[in-house]
């Protein structure tokens, strides 16, 4: 080998050296100069850890101030989590000390929704006397220790559930739409109800505490600490006391209803449920908003047990979750008739002196309708078919208005129904409103394409007129609906969309924001169209052949009128609904009362009781029983 | 044995009191300043990131340092003797040394030897750990240099073979505690003493391409540790785990990054104060460079290796002796592949291998085997006239 080839030798290694440290002075630049900034952002957050501890919610209020749902502050124990890996047997010793199992306070300790850097709460609403036993025998609980936590609280029980609706575990789905307004897992959050749709005004700001940790997670100092913010308050428009009334108005009805024997199925009245609604027709605003069967709000505060779940989703329990005045859809029946009549004046199909002579019954197309009890009413006009709730006389509007549709259209009655808001969601504040649904010509079309088992015809007949024109076929609509468009009648034709909510309050209960009532839409109701009709729902309250005479026996009419209109829906498989919507002072509405119940027979008999009870306690009269009376429709 | 040099410089002639004193006046002062300087940067870095954690302990926030203290000085002393002896009479014992090399790597895996962390690499010596083969570094540089010297211009295919032979066998010996890294390291003495001791162009290449498949093979059949085959997949999928196995990765780039252009200063910096770099005394003690000292300080530390390298590099050249010179080619070879690996393991250029940063990384084995590869250095380059 010759010297030459020694230096070339050396001089390659020499360049393998040099390329290595180059290599390394580029990965150097890029490291510490170029991608510097974006790292040392990690580096922070990595000795950083935040920990949130969630604000106490704002307290539901009703419209006089009263509370509806509070905070508590409950003692709870905790344990640190180090502390219970060390000792493994203390969950053992604690567990009958807090009246728990190891198991439920083993998953308590290993739930992660509680952060890995605080004591894990274990066991809330521990009596002062345990937490006086562990403090004096500290040394056999290590890492136990008792801080006081907030829960929901409810003065008044099950009192308006379903409207408040109840809190819960936020879910993952949840998180994943939230996480930007600072949601974290394990947080609290609406599930339902009032809960939920002001869940933005009522969850607080949590606390923030900015913690240093090493890199095992051990917590070496605070480094910045922000106070929680509790939540805004919310004042409803409901009024406590008509709430309570609706309430117990609308559980006193369905229990005599199950004492009633039908003569249709040959057995007691079911009555398994029903819903109650109040409305301020000048605003929209709910005064009162009942569904039966309820439910404990109580249950959900340390989260629902599966028991108690299961119960909730029994079908033998009629679905107590459910809130009927907003998810239940029932045939309107004779409370319909307020459409077919509007529709039939305001098209000009008749006058409001037009009589027809009501034998009991209307044969078309060798098919037999009839009126409820088959009862003859003789010659009558609109207003004494309303009152009286003639079957025949909106069977025959029916009818002749589909004999002319070239001059009314397919769909007249349908269009009012549409404009006073049925078969369409109010837009009241709260969640999960069902739709409805007015049935036409071509919505029959669809459902038999889509279904043609269920809806066997695809042709709408005269005889599908005539249905509708006394509120039942596939029409159906929600309590709350039904309400809404009384309330529109009542009011001389403004569509409100319902609300629950009428402000919000800071901590010093001054107002942060007005909720302020919301105008859907106007309908066009003239004289000649609504007086008419106002003649027909105040007979049926005060006429003796009214259907809501019998129910308003004794009560002051003189002092305080009231216009209804009671109906009975038919409804395949079940006994009949009883329904009435009424509306108080008559010339001069300031309520609005809807009472549906299911499966209790006439509305003449069930409903229009539940209501006058109501109706009683807005007009501040002396409380009188619920008594149901005989009648038809 | 006849030494002619690289540069045929004359051979000084021998005996006179005041030429036996010569070597000690041509000792390389840069060398052995950089090297100093290094040992002082490594002393404060091993404080820093060892006396937060330390401080708890009942052997308190200083006892790495004074232990590392204590390498040091046990070091600069075997650096002294080792550039004592005559590195031209080293050729003699070569066969002996390369023997105890042997039996010293075959005990260590014996039931003498004591395993840390899933390695039988160590031997437990009252408080001390020896691990023998940081000191195998070193002798078979010595051995490896003696053999390919003798053979200097006729390396062929079957000296090569002898060669490779020689350090098969301590290789699979360190390659069996398992210590993956350091059988890679002698790989790249090897590599670098065959190419300057005159193997055929085509021989090295055939090793480089036979490197390059054997590691691919190690890696496909599974003969790697679970912990290895981790490491390495770490290193090609970093995004993986983040508190697992690329957990090291991660943090030992965020704690470089953190320090940015200056630096966040001497005992600052959030990820060397809160231990998030794991072993960053030791392999990771990089990390700790970089973040207190920043890019100014690292690129400093990586200069002062530099002068090292080249230092060595220029006695490997000035050496009146191809042993001489391969010596210090070894040595360089062992220092560049040390620093690239190590420093380009906290970078994320290269994968965890578990290396030592030579001079810097905590440890008394690595820290005596690398004054002693300084010593053979200094030895060659003082001697270079005499």
């Amino acid at each position: 080998m010759t010297p030459d080839s020694s230096r070339l030798r050396m001089g390659i290694l020499g360049m393998i050296v040099v390329s290595l440290f180059a290599a390394m002075l580029v990965r150097l630049w890029y490291l510490q100069v170029l991608a510097a900034p974006a790292l040392s952002v990690e580096a922070q957050n990595n000795s950083v850890r935040l920990v949130t501890t969630e604000a106490p919610r704002g307290r539901i209020l009703d419209r006089n101030g009263k509370v509806l749902v509070d905070n508590r502050v409950v003692d709870a124990v905790t344990l640190t989590r180090t502390d219970a890996d060390r000792h493994p047997d203390i969950l053992a010793r604690l567990a009958p000390v807090l009246g728990a199992t190891t198991d439920e306070l083993t998953k308590r300790v290993h739930d992660d929704k509680f952060s890995a850097f605080k004591p894990v709460p274990i066991k809330e609403d521990v009596p002062k006397e345990k937490l006086i036993y562990i403090k004096e025998h500290q040394s056999d609980f290590p890492g136990v220790d008792a801080v006081q936590l907030t829960q929901r609280e409810y003065p008044n029980g099950t009192l308006a559930a379903h409207l408040l609706g109840y809190v819960g575990q936020i879910n993952d789905k949840e998180l994943a739409s939230r996480k930007a307004a600072g949601y974290k897992a394990g947080d609290t959050i609406g599930k339902s109800g009032v809960e939920q749709a002001y869940e933005a005004d009522l969850r607080g700001q949590p606390a923030v505490e900015k913690l240093e940790v090493d890199s095992k997670g051990h917590v070496l100092r605070t480094l910045s600490f922000q106070p929680a913010v509790q939540g805004h308050d919310l004042q409803l428009t409901i009024d406590l006391d008509v709430q309570r009334v609706a309430e117990e108005s609308l559980q006193n009805g369905l229990d005599q209803a199950r004492n009633v024997y039908d003569r249709v199925t040959g057995e007691s009245f079911k009555a398994p449920a029903g819903a109650a609604v109040v409305l301020d027709p000048n605003n929209g605003s709910v005064l009162a908003m009942a569904s039966n069967p309820t439910y404990d709000p109580r249950d959900f505060v340390d989260g629902i047990s599966q028991a108690k779940f299961a119960e909730f989703q029994d079908p033998a329990g009629f679905f107590p979750l459910n809130n009927r005045a907003l998810q239940g859809l029932y045939a309107p029946g004779s409370t319909f008739k307020l459409v077919t009549g509007i529709a039939a004046l305001e098209k000009g199909l008749i006058a409001p002196t037009d009589t027809i002579a009501d034998t009991g019954s209307i044969t078309v197309g060798g098919r037999v309708f009839r009126n409820a009890l088959s009862e003859a009413n003789g010659r009558i006009d609109l207003p004494r078919a309303v009152t009286v709730s003639s079957d025949v006389f909106f069977y025959d509007l029916g009818k002749r208005f589909w004999e002319a549709r070239d001059r009314f259209g397919t769909t007249p009655i349908q269009d009012v129904a549409h404009s006073f808001g049925l078969g369409g969601p109010t837009g009241i504040d709260l969640p999960f409103e069902s739709e409805g649904r007015v049935p036409d010509p071509a919505s029959r079309k669809k459902s038999h394409d889509d279904n043609p088992t269920a809806f066997p015809t695809r042709d709408w007949f005269t005889g599908d007129n005539m249905i509708l024109g006394v509120g039942q076929g596939d029409l159906v609509v929600s309590p709350v609906q039904l309400a809404d468009a009384y309330a529109t009648f009542a009011n001389g034709g403004t569509v409100y969309a319902p609300r629950v909510a009428a402000n919000v309050l800071d901590a010093s209960s001054q107002v942060v924001r007005k909720i302020e009532p919301q105008v859907t839409r106007k309908v066009d109701l003239p004289a000649s169209v609504r007086a008419p009709m106002l003649a027909g729902f105040e007979g049926a309250v005060a006429d003796p052949k009214g259907t809501a005479f019998a129910a308003f026996q004794g009560f002051p009419l003189s002092q305080f009128s009231v216009a209804g209109k009671t109906g009975t829906a038919e409804v395949s498989g079940k006994q009949d609904t009883a329904l009435f919507s009424a509306f108080a002072p008559a010339d001069n509405p300031k309520f609005e009362v809807t009472v549906v119940m299911e499966q209790s027979g006439f509305g003449a008999s069930a409903a229009a009781p539940v209501a006058r009870r109501v109706i009683e306690q807005l007009a501040g009269l002396a409380p009188q029983p619920v008594n149901r009376v005989g009648g038809s429709d | 044995m006849a030494a002619p040099t690289l540069r045929g410089v004359r051979p000084a002639s021998r005996g006179t009191t005041r030429e036996l004193a010569a070597p000690w006046r041509h000792i390389d002062l840069v060398l052995l300043g950089a090297v100093l300087v290094i040992t002082a940067l490594s002393l404060v870095m091993i404080y820093s990131a060892t006396r937060n954690q330390q401080a708890a302990t009942a052997l308190g926030g200083g006892y790495y340092l004074e232990r590392q203290a204590i390498y040091v000085g046990v070091g600069l002393a075997a650096m002294a003797v080792v550039a004592l002896i005559d590195y031209r009479s080293l050729p003699e014992f070569a066969p002996v040394l390369y023997v105890v090399t042997l039996v010293v790597l075959l005990l260590v895996v014996s039931p003498l030897g004591a395993t840390k962390r899933g390695s039988q690499a160590w031997f437990q010596l009252g408080g001390f750990q020896l691990e023998p083969s940081e000191f195998a570094k070193a002798t078979m540089i010595v051995c490896l240099s003696a053999f390919i010297a003798r053979h200097r211009s006729d390396l062929d295919g079957g000296r090569l073979a002898a060669v490779l032979g020689l350090i098969a066998v301590p290789l699979v010996l360190i390659y069996r505690q398992p210590d993956f890294g350091t059988a890679m390291v002698f790989a790249g003495i090897l590599l670098a003493l065959l190419l300057v001791g005159g193997a055929r162009p085509r021989h090295l290449g055939a090793l480089v391409l036979l490197g390059v498949l054997g590691a691919g093979a190690v890696l496909q059949l599974g003969v790697l540790k679970e912990y290895q085959v981790a490491r390495l997949s770490a290193f090609f999928n970093p995004q993986g785990d983040a508190q697992g196995t690329s957990y090291n990765l991660r943090q030992s780039q965020t704690t470089i990054a953190a320090g940015g252009l200056k630096g966040k200063g001497m005992f600052e910096g959030s990820q060397t104060n809160l231990s998030f770099v794991p072993e960053q005394h030791t392999d990771f003690i990089f990390t700790a460079v970089g973040e207190q000292l920043g890019f100014i300080g690292a690129v400093t530390l990586l200069a002062l290796f530099a002068i090292v390298v080249w230092r060595t590099w220029r006695s490997a050249v000035v050496s009146r002796d191809r042993f001489g010179t391969l010596i210090c080619v070894g040595v360089l070879a062992m220092i560049v592949f040390q620093v690239f690996e190590n420093v380009g393991m906290t970078m994320g250029i290269t994968p965890v291998a578990g290396i030592p940063l030579p001079l810097m990384s905590y440890g008394g084995s690595s820290t005596v085997a690398s004054f002693i590869c300084i010593g053979l250095v200094l030895n060659v380059h003082m001697r270079r006239f005499a």
